[in-house]
């Protein structure tokens, strides 16, 4: 290899010293870094690549499981009657003499009867004594939840896809002559339109020029060439039925949110929350595409009445057809088809569409550069919980090896509040040789914008072989999950504030947040000596209970420090839906006033994995909830 | 249809029978085994043609243990280094490592420590690990004793097996008790405390420094 070659005569290469090795070690890149490796061949990248995919429907049906898992869970919480201490927690039976006799939850130390209850034997393995505890039946399904999932490992939930109920089914517009109450036809359906993402997910060939026609590309024509097994002509029906799941599949998640805190709230508010919440559905909505209005009402309407009486009834596919049913009463011919068609596939169509990108891709081969333009971006996943995000495109070029072309990410603007950005930036690339593009991809990652971090949204890769200097290419991609390339991404952004662990469990014995400040990485330099003295200050605002403000202790002379502190913050589920926590990062000096390092601030107004800690940690309390957030610069307090 | 098909594969992977879910993952250097030592446990074969693993490649087999279903999905690493930086992608989501060194290889030896870094830096913090010797069937080419390799576990504090894929000796054993370790670590992190649960931090621990561990000037 040329590298070796170079290494021998100017014999600059040496093995590497100890201290070569530690910087590497701390580089964390691995030992690939040292060397050049050969580029994957053609047949590597497609055993690899099948190999993913296999990954792929594993993974798939895994978050489906957990899914399933928690909603069994939330369904036994939403039975609890809750009606007092003299009662049971789950049933509503009273204790007394001659009544159910009074058992008290290891866990949540409610009290049950024993009919709602479970004794579970624990092993000591260590020991070989055994004890025998009481547990509601609450919280030893939540146990077995949390193993069966793997969250006990992970120490937080892992992804999870709410399991769409028969009657949160979206039944994408089976025209009216398919109404024939085929369920199975129906949920298939509800399944297929995802089928393009898998295919497409992991090369995208631009092989079909017709269907990148100018101006706006409509969903079929991703359907068209990203299925490319004969699925046929599908008409607009479908694709406004792919528009419907993802829609569909937002509004559940909002619920799935909103109906995890609701399930705190006792039985007497429920009624209020829930025109809480519903009001505050609408009032989102003027800001959502409009031609998804009428669909989303029906949704809503439906996801309702399924709310209140919690059973199937046959009034959805009424309301269904009622509002979308006129575009598509021309194509029912054509849906029975692809209906049929899709049963057969049924199995393999279960991945999340996370949304569609719309690129423009052009070549100038004069000056040796490829300029992507991010036209907009479609569907993104809901980021905060008014079901809004800031989505910004992140792009890089891969080799065949692999590897990003790049070191530095281009990146777009930000575009503000909205889940479809138009975000017409085009960025260049130099330097890209006419030669590259037959075996190179484009990647675009699409990350949230927050101070607290960028959470990943989607990401696409198109193939450049069909790319040529002499027209624009133009594309929509549908949106993929995360990989190593997005992960990539994410860790090339800079956060010079550093990071913080945070380990977040609410404690339904002390009716408390419990804050663990496990511990910081990369903290600014304040001192004069290179590091800094940091501490941390936690407060919850605005603070029902008047806890007071906690602080860690300071840790000397380091970038890094470790903390492990337990805080308590009395709060009940209810108020914490309306609190924030605010974390800052102070560098403690002496004689002088203290410099500030960073901020965190996490509560139901945050974004993504935040918010995404914040519910799991009111959802599923007396466990806690890990994860590591970006600090920002700002100081919340000023 | 994404896989080759392999019905028996489909078969145990499409089976959502199960209550739990371990991912497991076998690392080191190349040609020590590791396929053909997943062979022996997933399908009960073993051929001793040398074929290199392309990359990563992965088995589903569903188990019983302590009357519970768990089903494993393990993943076969390419020992090669060119794939390094598509193994290491796997190693967040690892639940348990089986680590491999090849008894007649000295170099694969020294290398479980590079290996035992690996793991420190790419996977999850409570990670379980078991040290593996294989091809112990060849007696008259080892050049590593089986007390060498214990003493490195010992120093590791990891549990140790020596193995052949071909003989069939261990191979079952040391998935059954990888499965242990993490059972025990499961119900450990759960009801050991009761109190608040989720936050297990006992046991043995490869790393002392967390994972997640973002790094600003990373440009890979």
């Amino acid at each position: 290899m040329d590298f070796q070659n170079r290494n021998n005569t100017a014999n600059k290469f040496v093995c590497p010293s100890d201290r070569q090795l530690a910087l590497r070690a701390k580089l964390k890149a691995g030992w690939s870094s040292s060397k050049t490796s050969e580029p994957l061949r053609p047949e590597e990248q497609e055993a690899i690549i099948s190999v993913i995919r296999r990954n792929e429907e594993i993974e798939v049906a895994e978050r489906q499981r957990v899914g399933r898992l928690v909603e069994r869970v939330e369904k036994i919480k939403q039975h609890a009657v809750e009606r007092g201490p003299n009662c049971c927690r789950l049933c509503g039976d009273t204790f007394g003499i001659l009544r159910p006799q009074r058992i008290l939850c290891e866990d949540c130390r409610q009290s049950v009867c024993a009919k709602c209850s479970v004794d579970i034997n624990i092993r000591y393995h260590t020991s070989e004594r055994s004890r025998e505890i009481w547990l509601c039946r609450i919280c030893s399904e939540t146990r077995e939840m949390w193993k069966k999932s793997g969250a006990w490992f992970f120490k937080g939930l892992p992804k999870y896809d709410m399991p769409r109920s028969a009657s949160a089914t979206p039944i994408p517009n089976p025209g009216p002559g398919s109404m024939a109450g085929d369920t199975r036809a129906v949920q298939s359906c509800h399944a297929t339109p995802t089928r393009p993402a898998r295919v497409k997910k992991l090369t995208i060939r631009v092989n079909d020029s017709s269907s990148s026609s100018s101006g706006h590309s409509e969903p079929e024509d991703e359907v068209d060439t990203g299925v490319g097994v004969g699925v046929g002509v599908v008409g607009g029906g479908i694709a406004k039925g792919i528009a419907s799941t993802r829609l569909q599949r937002e509004d559940s998640f909002r619920l799935r949110a909103y109906g995890s805190i609701r399930s705190f709230i006792d039985g007497g508010e429920r009624k209020l929350s829930n025109s809480f919440f519903f009001s505050r559905q609408q009032s989102q909505r003027p800001s959502e595409c409009p031609e998804y209005d009428s669909v989303s009402m029906s949704k809503l309407r439906r996801e309702s009445s399924f709310l209140r009486r919690g059973s199937v009834s046959s009034s959805w596919s009424i309301s269904d057809s009622s509002g979308s049913g006129s575009n598509n009463s021309g194509n029912s011919q054509t849906q029975s088809q692809y209906q049929q068609h899709q049963q057969q596939l049924q199995q393999h169509c279960r991945d999340p569409l996370l949304g569609w990108l719309e690129i423009a891709i052009s070549y100038r081969e004069a000056f040796h550069s490829l300029d992507c333009t991010m036209v907009r971006a479609r569907d993104l996943p809901a980021m905060d919980a008014a079901g809004l995000a800031d989505p910004y495109c992140k792009l890089n070029i891969i080799t065949p090896e692999a590897h990003t072309k790049y070191t530095r990410w281009q990146r777009t603007k930000t575009v503000h509040k909205t889940r479809n950005p138009e975000f017409n930036e085009t960025l260049q690339f130099v330097g890209v040789e006419p030669e590259e593009l037959g075996n190179s991809l484009i990647y675009v990652a699409l990350f949230d914008d927050d101070k607290y971090g960028h959470d990943f949204l989607g990401a696409a890769k198109v193939c450049l072989s069909t790319v040529h200097s002499t027209s624009q290419y133009r594309i929509s991609v549908p949106l993929g999950v995360e990989d190593q390339y997005s992960n990539a991404a994410e860790m090339a952004q800079n956060w010079p504030n550093g990071k913080m662990l945070l380990s977040l469990c609410y404690n339904t014995k002390r009716r408390a947040l419990v804050v663990n400040v496990k511990q910081c990485i990369n903290l600014m330099a304040m001192d004069n000596n290179g590091s800094s003295d940091p501490f941390v200050k936690i407060q919850l605002k605005p603070d029902a209970h008047k806890n007071k403000k906690h602080k860690t202790s300071v840790k000397w002379r380091t970038l890094n420090p470790i903390y492990n502190e337990e805080f308590y913050f009395e709060a009940s589920p209810h108020d914490l839906n309306k609190e924030m926590l605010i974390l800052t990062v102070w560098d403690k000096d002496l004689g002088k006033s203290n410099d500030f390092l960073g901020s965190l601030q996490l509560g139901a107004q945050s974004k993504g994995e935040r918010l995404q800690q914040w519910l799991d940690c009111i959802r599923l309390p007396d466990h806690f909830h890990e994860k590591w957030h970006c600090l920002a610069p700002d100081n919340p307090a000023h | 249809m994404a896989s080759g098909g392999d019905p028996k594969w489909q078969k145990d992977a499409a089976d959502q029978n199960f209550d739990y879910m371990f991912k497991l993952l076998i690392i080191g250097n190349s040609s020590v085994g590791k396929t053909s030592f997943l062979f022996r446990y997933a399908d009960d074969s073993f051929t001793s043609a040398f074929v290199s693993t392309v990359g990563i490649d992965f088995k589903v087999k569903t188990v019983f243990r302590h009357d519970k279903r768990v089903k494993l999905q393990i993943w076969d690493t390419a020992g090669q280094e060119r794939y390094r930086t598509i193994t290491t992608a796997y190693y967040r989501g690892a639940m348990g490592f089986i680590l491999m060194y090849d008894v007649t290889n000295e170099d694969s030896f020294n290398s479980v420590q590079d290996w035992v870094t690996q793991i420190k830096t790419y996977s999850w913090d409570n990670a379980q690990v078991i040290l593996v010797g294989n091809k112990c069937d060849m007696e008259d080419q080892r050049v590593i004793s089986f007390e060498r390799g214990r003493q490195l576990a010992d120093q590791l504090g990891v549990e140790f097996f020596e193995t052949s894929a071909k003989e069939n000796v261990n191979v079952k054993a040391v998935f059954e008790r990888l499965v242990d370790i993490i059972c025990d670590k499961m119900s450990e992190s759960l009801d050991a405390d009761p109190t608040l649960v989720g936050g297990g931090q006992k046991g043995q621990r490869l790393t002392d420094q967390p994972q997640g561990t973002p790094n600003a000037n990373c440009n890979c």
